[in-house]
């Protein structure tokens, strides 16, 4: 477990461990809305990963560094992020000494990684190659979540939505 | 990165036709408390530029907190 929360999440950071370690991974969430031109703060990165059991062997040595902790869970719980972990679970909001990660096996009005790849695009991020969802994909995702204080975030990305098509963007 | 004329960065493929979800009344309440001067400058900016913005922000907030506490106390 991390001694203290960050104060700030390190994107770069976070997205540096997962590319080095080659992790098949596609960034969704706020930092993904970022990309599309959304004014909103986010505090943590959301990525949809691939369940395949290499892939989840590779997510779990490049997080292993990172402390990974259940966000939110009382501290000493014997939590230990291991394949076996990541297998017998799905979803994981996790603290990390770079800050709050959510690892994400499926997202409702999304699926897996494999039924979202069609709809992501390899951008660069902070100098690295990731995939981030396409912003309709992006939207149908907060609209399926039924989140209330997802309301003002799908307003804003539709919005981006009919700013980039008056622009042919 | 290639822009548009008029500066846009086109950053990813184009959006065409409509989109693939129906008008939702709630969601359209909330667009209209959408400031879209801010989107607009976004969309001038590179994909990192935007991103560098959301870590300059996020160290703007920490900032503001740690100053909170120091001043109030927690």
């Amino acid at each position: 477990m991390p001694a203290a929360p960050p104060s700030e999440t390190d994107f770069e950071g976070l997205l540096r461990a997962l590319v080095a370690a080659s992790v098949e991974f596609i960034v969704i969430g706020g930092v993904a809305g970022k990309a599309h031109g959304s004014p909103r703060l986010t505090v943590d990165l959301d990525v949809v990963y691939a369940r395949s059991d290499e892939n989840v062997r590779r997510l779990t040595s490049a997080l292993a560094p990172l402390e990974p902790y259940l966000r939110g869970a009382p501290p000493g719980l014997p939590f230990r992020f291991d394949p076996e972990t990541v297998r017998r679970g799905l979803n994981f909001t996790l603290r990390t000494t770079r800050g709050d990660l959510d690892l994400l096996g499926e997202v409702a009005g999304g699926g897996g990684y494999g039924a979202l790849l069609a709809h992501s695009r390899e951008l660069e991020m902070f100098g690295l190659r990731c995939r981030c969802l396409e912003l309709d994909k992006l939207i149908e995702v907060k609209r399926a979540a039924g989140r209330p204080k997802d309301l003002e975030a799908i307003a804003e990305l539709e919005a981006i939505r009919e700013e980039r098509r008056k622009r042919g963007l | 990165m290639k822009r548009t004329a008029d500066g846009f960065v086109v950053a990813f493929a184009p959006l065409s036709g409509d989109p693939p979800f129906a008008p939702d009344p709630v969601i359209e309440a909330y667009k209209k408390d959408v400031d879209r001067g801010l989107i607009v400058e976004n969309l001038k900016l590179t994909i990192d530029e935007r991103l560098r913005q959301l870590v300059a922000i996020q160290r703007f907030a920490a900032e503001v907190r740690r100053a909170g506490r120091a001043a109030f106390g927690d």
